[in-house]
């Protein structure tokens, strides 16, 4: 399927924009933090860039650290800011805004909302070292990288033709952007992973994306097997665990079973361990997991 | 939850995404039926192993009929299928689907072929495009106006979305209802507003010739036919309104996820959407904990996994109360679903499953 060699994830750090990408619930947002964290304390001035977050202001940049700056990209406002920077004249640009008839169509026309989502990121990429795209999960972030194609092909002619044209070149070159697909151990979001990476090929046929693998549980196999459970989970009779100790056995062997057929595939596997949080600490949950992961990916050396 | 899949007609799963809404959804249909209704589960995107484990061939414009692979399911467990129930399940074929749609909005075939060959509606038919959502309700309409069901459960894809799939109808409603699309109708030379001629030109000049000669071509096909349009989005507004559906929102237990779902819950209001319930799945809290009974000598690998686990399950009942929060004005409760050991193969699986949500 990939006659190129997967990329590491070291590789793909190294280059100035990286998009983290993979189904909802993979644990995508904190790693991606944690990689932008890690680029920043590595000296590399960093933007972590989020997409129409509703918990976050609209169009909100954030110093979070020395080097470490924070995004809530919105197509609106990217809207706004591609449309005066073109027609240049201010008041020719608000005239055009306010009209109705471009405020439906910035919403509703098609492939607009996501190629300006883009745009704005792609844009922005001067004043960085380094972007570290944290993508909405599978369905929309493929949505956004369709619709650059669609202008680029479809539409021809027009700066916005000409800007997504431009936007595709840039993303389809391993030089300048990298994609990194984070999945956890199970079936599904692996299998999820695999047509994820075929629909980027067949968009960027030369950046061939790379994986990490999120959240490693514990190996428990000589637990497991005192226990009697058949290492092979097709065995099983139910998905459903009998209690908190036995899911733990059954989900070290589901692991262990699914990272095989991954290795058997000939997918080297990259991973980060799953992250203890504590209860009592001052710290959010979610600031615990993305400072476990950071500490992570330093110590492996990939920022 | 049990009185909710006696009672409702249409349940639609919502919910972040990564939660096993799929799988959820599919036990819902089959407590439904082991209630004696008759069920259809229309699912979008499912992971292919449950489309296959179901039995489903794959994508349809029909409903797959199920009820006699339950039935041996369940009797696989020493369950009996009441008489009356039946089970069917469906993966609509967006893209034909909304085609179809489109053609039966109109009786000229010319118009529609016009629409379906435009690259814009290429672009909408897309797998990704948001349409996804809209045609599913579509579908959802068609199966409910069929007769043949009265509990219909419609597992729509992850709730961002979905927020956009609500405003969908209202946002094309808006297209007509505000004239705005007579702009692009009236050939350019009649518009008597020197300021649009302006914006149109601006737009021409920013978008380029050729799409805003597509845009043109499909909002004046799209003119011809809204008359059907308009009364079709009605029509979809009316059903998503009446009391027959009710939303089941579906979650992780993460504090994360409450200030998306309280979102959510605001956009179901403002839309005068009933919402039924919230399911978190995929807890460790739904397992009981052996506590002492780990031997003390077990390896420190096995203690500091179940370790992890119990850190899981303090951070679930954390998020939990939030999630509390956010269906304690309705008089609701969350109800706690466990995380899988694996992943679901079959329909016996499902049944597993199902048999937890009384």
């Amino acid at each position: 399927m990939n006659s190129l060699a997967r990329p590491s994830v070291k590789q793909l750090l190294s280059r100035p924009v990286l998009f983290v990408s993979g189904k909802g619930g993979v644990g995508k947002t904190s790693a991606a933090q944690a990689i932008a964290r890690a680029q920043a304390r590595a000296g590399k001035k960093t933007l972590w860039v989020g997409f129409e977050d509703p918990t976050r202001p609209p169009g909100e940049l954030t110093r979070k650290a020395k080097d470490l700056y924070e995004l809530n990209c919105v197509a609106e406002l990217a809207f706004e800011e591609y449309v005066g920077m073109k027609l240049r004249v201010p008041g020719l640009a608000h005239l055009f805004l306010r009209n109705p008839l471009v405020k439906f169509l910035a919403k509703a026309g098609p492939g607009v909302h996501e190629l300006v989502l883009l745009g704005k990121l792609w844009y922005e990429r001067r004043n960085y070292d380094c972007i570290v795209a944290d993508m909405p999960s599978t369905g929309f972030g493929l949505a956004m990288f369709q619709s650059i194609e669609n202008w680029s092909r479809l539409f021809k002619g027009g700066p916005l033709h000409k800007d997504a044209a431009e936007m595709l070149e840039t993303f389809a070159d391993p030089k300048e952007c990298g994609q990194l697909i984070v999945a956890l151990p199970e079936e599904m979001p692996l299998r999820e992973s695999l047509e994820l990476e075929e629909f980027l090929l067949r968009l960027f046929p030369k950046n061939s994306p790379g994986f990490l693998v999120n959240r490693l549980f514990p190996k428990l196999e000589a637990e497991a097997a005192a226990r009697r459970i058949s290492p092979d989970p097709d065995d099983w009779e139910s998905p459903v665990a009998e209690s908190i100790q036995d899911f733990a056995l059954r989900r070290s062997l589901l692991e262990n079973h699914n990272l095989a057929t991954w290795r058997n595939a000939g997918i080297e596997i990259e991973s980060l361990a799953w992250q203890q949080v504590r209860l009592e600490s001052e710290l959010s949950e979610f600031d615990q997991v993305v400072l476990a992961l950071e500490k992570q990916i330093t110590q492996r050396g990939w920022a | 939850m049990k009185s909710i899949l006696s009672r409702r007609k249409i349940i639609i799963t919502a919910g972040t995404g990564g939660v096993g809404k799929t799988t959820l959804s599919a036990s819902m249909g089959i407590r439904a039926a082991m209630d004696g209704r008759k069920v259809c589960v229309i699912t979008i995107d499912p992971a292919k192993r449950l489309a296959t484990s179901l039995g489903m061939q794959g994508l349809g414009d029909q409903p797959t009929d199920l009820t006699e692979q339950l039935r041996q399911a369940l009797a696989q467990q020493g369950l009996e299928l009441p008489k009356a129930a039946t089970f069917s399940a469906l993966m609509p074929d967006t893209r034909s689907t909304f085609e179809n749609f489109f053609r039966s909005l109109t009786d000229q075939e010319e118009l529609a072929d016009r629409m379906v060959r435009n690259p814009l509606f290429q672009i909408f038919a897309r797998e990704f495009s948001g349409t996804n959502e809209y045609m599913a309700l579509q579908k959802l309409s068609s199966i409910h106006e069929s007769g043949k069901y009265d509990c219909i459960i419609l597992d729509t894809p992850p709730s961002r979305s979905t927020l956009e799939f609500l405003d969908a109808p209202k946002l094309l409603a808006q297209l007509f209802d505000a004239n705005l699309i007579q702009w692009l109708v009236v050939p350019a030379n009649k518009i008597a507003s020197a300021a649009m001629k302006k914006v149109l030109g601006l737009m021409e000049k920013l978008m380029g010739a050729s799409f805003m000669g597509h845009m043109v071509d499909f909002v004046t096909v799209l003119f011809e036919m809204r008359t059907g349009f308009t009364d079709h989005l009605r029509r979809m507004i009316r059903l998503m309104e009446s009391e027959d559906v009710g939303v089941m929102l579906v979650t992780g237990a993460h504090s994360d996820f409450s200030e998306e779902l309280s979102h959510f819950r605001g956009h179901l209001e403002k839309h005068g959407i009933r919402l039924d319930g919230m399911v978190v799945n995929r807890t460790i809290g739904a397992y009981r904990d052996e506590g002492a009974e780990i031997p003390p000598a077990s390896a420190s690998e096995f203690r500091s996994a179940v370790e992890l686990l119990r850190s899981l399950k303090g951070r679930e009942e954390r998020g939990l109360e939030n999630l509390k929060k956010i269906v304690a004005a309705g008089g609701l409760e969350p109800r706690l679903m466990p995380e899988l050991a694996r992943d679901v193969h079959d329909l016996e699986d499902l049944v597993q499953i199902a048999r937890r949500l009384d």
